[in-house]
């Protein structure tokens, strides 16, 4: 099987030629490096390099902050910044579901002082900072630790992921209405358009679903039916297009397949640039021509012998800077196992460097174009993605869909198809499913993966103190306005947010006061009580 | 002769699930009865529903650290309610030296990342009678 197919059964053929491409005309499918479609890439010129950085956070606010600074020292250029998984939940640590995750999986954050401290001696003028936390929070934090800064709020650059749908489904659960996620990522498009014009509050994160087992195909269309639906939405509300659209990304899986992979980039080029043109009416070229950024899969990677990681790791970066995309972290070799070491941490950097300084992989734009397997197999891509987005689209309301739990299903289907193949052997895994070492001999690199980060105990009581010590009834005072402004949909969120986060609120407060407006429990786990 | 009688869930705020899922559907499939307990599980809430389900084996599905905590929590309550129920833990997290101490500490099974479906089955088995 994995001899005639792809990783996600396109079947293959194991000679291509002329005649495979012979409907294929070069303006109109690929057109230059930078022109429209953009199958060939966003930019004109190869641009040297891309985005390099790796995934960080972990333990306090400060722990995370030396992190960030140590990476900046290795020559990373961009920071990506995860929560643990309270804050990806909008939880403080002082929930009592939180106690033994505080700080293990990412870094703790749920009060400005904790921005603060985390972006402490960073320049934020001169990084970019990408952000895999609540949208709508990261964003009220960047713009006022910019803002007290003096810096033009024009020089803040990052991104925020938006993500909806497919959230709570297979992703840190936000227990939150999908109409009140839905109006939290509106807000924050539309506020950061207005407020913060370089910043890319518009990320579309296909890399999570990705890890639920998706083929390519079914992960680029789930992705557009969720930009589609949010851009309907801003349009809705009245916004030109032309406003947000050039600053849309889209975050994507890479897995092992290489070509699969390339043409799948390619292949969300070209039908990103023809919905934006031809559906959605952009004018502006910008608009037509998505950013695409990427995350190697952990889902690829096996616990058994971590070194083989490494491989993959730079197997799938290699796809990735052949296809042109703008910004890369790898999944780092002891994914499986823990939150990134330092020592992996290095390891995917430096990956990075030597593909970048020594492979010289991307000197030349799109590499690949031309040649009649990959140009055949991105119109193959893009016929199957597009297929699946109206095939979804004709079922109904995607926000429908999502409600009735079919989204839910089709990812549960997914994992549990994907576990098979690996139990059954259909897809191999090196040291996993074939080729397996006893685990006696299993010894390189794993001294690494034994290292553990304690729960940030310490952090319960801070933040229960940092809680008893403000102004009470101020705060109850901003939460209740919190609770009022959520109740009115002509309000943006992300104002209410920044006042609320300046007088002292926690991220916790703020999302139990808004799930409140929106008639759901103030702790969806009925474990604390509303602060008000 | 009644099936038996599984409870699969994750602990705390272990979002993971994709190994609870496909464990669940593999232990089904081969005729057992699970009980699906989720995400989000607290101890307490453990206890309480094994109680009341009269599951045979506990089986917990763990992708972060948080296990090594709620763990010995769980046994010291089980223990106070007199409650023998073999806990089978599995996932990718755990590593060799984690197995070794959690055998230690008295759980029945540990599944690492490697574990074959009919090894998940046998051992499951194994416990339940």
């Amino acid at each position: 099987m994995t001899e005639s197919n792809t990783r996600s059964g396109i079947p293959l053929k194991s000679v291509y030629t002329p005649e495979d491409v012979k409907n294929q005309d070069y303006d109109n499918h690929l057109g230059a490096p930078g022109e429209y479609p953009f199958t060939r890439g966003r930019r004109a010129a190869a641009a040297g390099g891309w985005m390099q950085r790796e995934l960080s956070g972990e333990g306090e606010p400060s722990r995370s902050n030396e992190q960030l600074k140590y990476l900046i020292s290795k020559g990373q250029i961009g920071l990506d910044v995860i929560g643990d998984s309270p804050t990806m939940a909008f939880m403080d640590p002082d929930h009592p579901l939180a106690a033994n995750a505080v700080g293990t999986q990412g870094v703790s954050l749920c009060c400005l002082d904790d921005y603060r401290e985390l972006f402490k001696d960073i320049a934020l003028d001169s990084v970019v900072v990408s952000c895999s936390l609540p949208a709508s929070i990261a964003a009220a934090s960047l713009y006022i630790i910019a803002r007290d800064s003096s810096m033009p709020l024009d020089k803040l650059r990052g991104s925020v992921i938006q993500a909806p749908f497919y959230v709570e489904d297979c992703g840190y659960a936000s227990h939150m209405p999908f109409r009140l996620r839905l109006r939290l990522s509106t807000d924050c498009i539309k506020f950061c358009t207005e407020e913060m014009p370089r910043f890319h509050s518009f990320v579309e994160d296909t890399y999570f679903i990705g890890e639920t087992g998706l083929g390519a195909a079914d992960e680029m269309a789930l992705g557009f039916i969720e930009i589609r639906y949010i851009v309907r939405e801003l349009l809705k509300h009245g916004m030109d297009i032309d406003s947000f659209a050039p600053r849309i990304a889209i975050l994507v899986n890479c897995n092992m397949d290489f070509f699969e992979e390339v043409a799948k980039i390619r292949a969300t080029r070209r039908l990103f640039a023809r919905m934006m043109k031809e559906e959605f009416g952009a004018k502006d070229p910008r608009s037509w021509s998505a950013v695409i950024t990427s995350h190697t899969s952990g889902l690829s990677l096996t616990a058994q012998q971590p070194a083989n990681n490494i491989v993959r790791g730079t197997v799938q970066s290699m796809a990735l800077v052949m296809a042109g995309v703008q910004a890369l972290e790898i999944s780092a070799f002891d994914e499986a196992y823990r939150t990134p070491s330092p020592e992996s941490h290095l390891v995917g950097l430096r990956t990075q460097q030597i593909l970048h300084l020594e492979s010289n992989v991307a000197k030349v734009v799109d590499p690949l174009g031309g040649s009649y397997f990959v140009e055949s197999l991105t119109d193959e891509m893009e016929e199957r993605i597009w297929d699946r987005v109206l095939e979804i689209e004709a079922m109904g309301d995607p926000a429908e869909l999502s409600d009735k739990g079919w989204f839910k299903r089709f990812f549960d289907d997914t994992m549990a198809g994907y576990s098979r193949r690996i139990s059954d052997g259909s897809l191999p895994k090196v040291g996993l499913n074939i080729f397996q070492v006893p685990e006696e001999e299993d010894t390189l690199l794993k001294e690494v993966v034994e290292g553990k980060i304690e729960p940030y105990w310490s952090r319960i009581d801070e933040i229960k103190e940092f809680k008893e010590s403000r102004d009470q009834a101020k705060i109850k005072g901003i939460l209740r306005e919190v609770h009022k402004k959520a109740k009115d949909p002509g309000e943006n969120l992300v104002y209410v947010t920044i006042e609320a986060f300046s007088a002292g609120a926690t991220m916790g407060e703020i999302a139990g006061m808004m799930r409140m407006a929106y008639d759901y429990s103030y702790d969806p786990h009925g474990l604390i009580e509303p602060f008000i | 002769m009644e099936p038996i009688k599984v409870y699969i869930g994750t602990l705390g705020m272990d979002q993971h699930e994709l190994g609870a899922i496909a464990v669940s559907r593999m232990l089904r499939d081969a005729g057992m009865e699970v009980v699906y307990g989720g995400r989000f599980n607290l101890p307490p809430m453990i206890v309480k529903t094994c109680l009341e389900e009269d599951v045979n084996v506990i089986g917990l599905s763990c992708h972060s650290w948080e296990y090594l905590y709620y763990l010995p929590e769980l046994q010291a309550l089980m223990k106070a309610q007199q409650l023998a129920i073999p806990i089978v833990v599995g996932g990718s997290v755990i590593t060799l030296g984690d197995a070794k101490k959690l055998k230690e500490m008295g759980i029945a099974a540990v599944l690492g990342p490697g574990a074959l479906e009919k090894d998940i089955i046998e051992s499951i088995k194994k416990f339940a009678t």
